[in-house]
């Protein structure tokens, strides 16, 4: 696994233990070494939300949404947080 | 069952007779305009095209039995004010009465009535409040002293059970339910949540991070809380 997945799953670990701010730590680590994934900022939308920084979690679902405009999770999310 | 009159069927007037109807309270909606009390018709109990400034009439129409009037009349000052010491003489037991400015208040205020509001001034100022604190997802009043508010648990709560925080010690406010994203894993391996409300929370509850609580008390005790 390479240091990039690493910080990925270290990330989704964090996220499902409820420690965002921990996620969001490792996702801007991995964001340094790759900005070109939408897992990422999938990830990052995920752990802001979980914080309730519905803000910066929207910019980070637009985000993967711009790499990955079919990532169905992360435009469930955006259209919700729009919605609130 | 409480009953309603509202007198002025504006924007104000009419969405209060029709929330109460909603919630099968008995309403007598008056105005002068015929196509306001129209609208109303079929929504109220009892709609009546009227000069509500005509004491006698309300008289006649047995408006004195009732129990809480709301005056909302948009254009008029002297009217409310007017419709206001008849309904105090009548010895209506609580007269609410929508207001156009400071002075109005203070005179409404003289002639008996027991509560003023200003729709307009509230919503601006509610909304404001909301915009201003990010924390804040929701305030509900429940009277001019006591509220709910729906806010992102500060930090200090984290990793402390309900008890240990000793809320309605400390700050004398309620948790009435506690809001929380519950991550889980999908088949693909990525996260998402579902959302759990945990309705009257025990003493035992942990308050984490994300948590959204809602809690009611007085406003003063609340505004405490949003300052954590």
């Amino acid at each position: 696994m390479s240091d990039y997945e690493h910080l990925i799953e270290l990330s989704n670990l964090y996220i499902l233990s409820q420690e965002f701010d921990e996620a969001l730590k490792s996702l801007k680590k991995a964001e340094k070494l790759n900005k070109l994934d939408p897992k990422l900022y999938y990830n990052m939308g995920i752990a802001y939300e979980g914080l309730n920084d519905n803000e910066h979690a929207r910019n980070a679902f637009r985000l993967a949404l711009k790499l990955d405009p079919t990532l169905a999770s992360a435009r469930e999310h955006l259209d919700r947080l729009i919605e609130e | 069952m409480k009953q309603f009159v509202v007198i002025g069927l504006g924007r104000f007037g009419s969405s209060i007779a029709k929330s109460l109807s909603e919630k099968k309270f008995d309403v007598l909606a008056i105005d002068e305009d015929e196509n306001r009390v129209k609208q109303m018709e079929g929504t109220v109990s009892q709609a009546v095209v009227m000069d509500a400034t005509d004491e006698k009439a309300l008289k006649e129409l047995g408006v004195a039995d009732f129990d809480t009037a709301i005056v909302s009349m948009g254009e008029t000052v002297e009217d409310s004010i007017m419709i206001t010491l008849s309904l105090k003489e009548m010895g209506l037991r609580q007269v609410i009465v929508k207001a156009k400015s400071e002075l109005h208040a203070k005179i409404l205020k003289r002639v008996g009535a027991d509560r003023i509001v200003f729709p307009e001034r509230e919503m601006a100022e509610r909304l404001a409040d909301s915009l201003a604190s990010p924390k804040i997802f929701d305030f509900i009043e429940l009277s001019e002293t006591h509220g709910i508010i729906e806010i992102v648990s500060p930090k200090k709560f984290i990793g402390k059970t309900l008890s240990g925080l000793k809320l309605r010690e400390k700050y004398k406010v309620s948790v009435i339910a506690i809001k929380r994203k519950v991550p889980f894993s999908q088949p693909d391996g990525s996260t998402d949540f579902k959302e759990e409300v945990i309705i009257g929370p025990g003493g035992e509850n942990e308050v984490i991070s994300g948590d959204v609580i809602i809690l009611l008390g007085a406003n003063v005790d609340l505004e405490k809380i949003e300052k954590l």
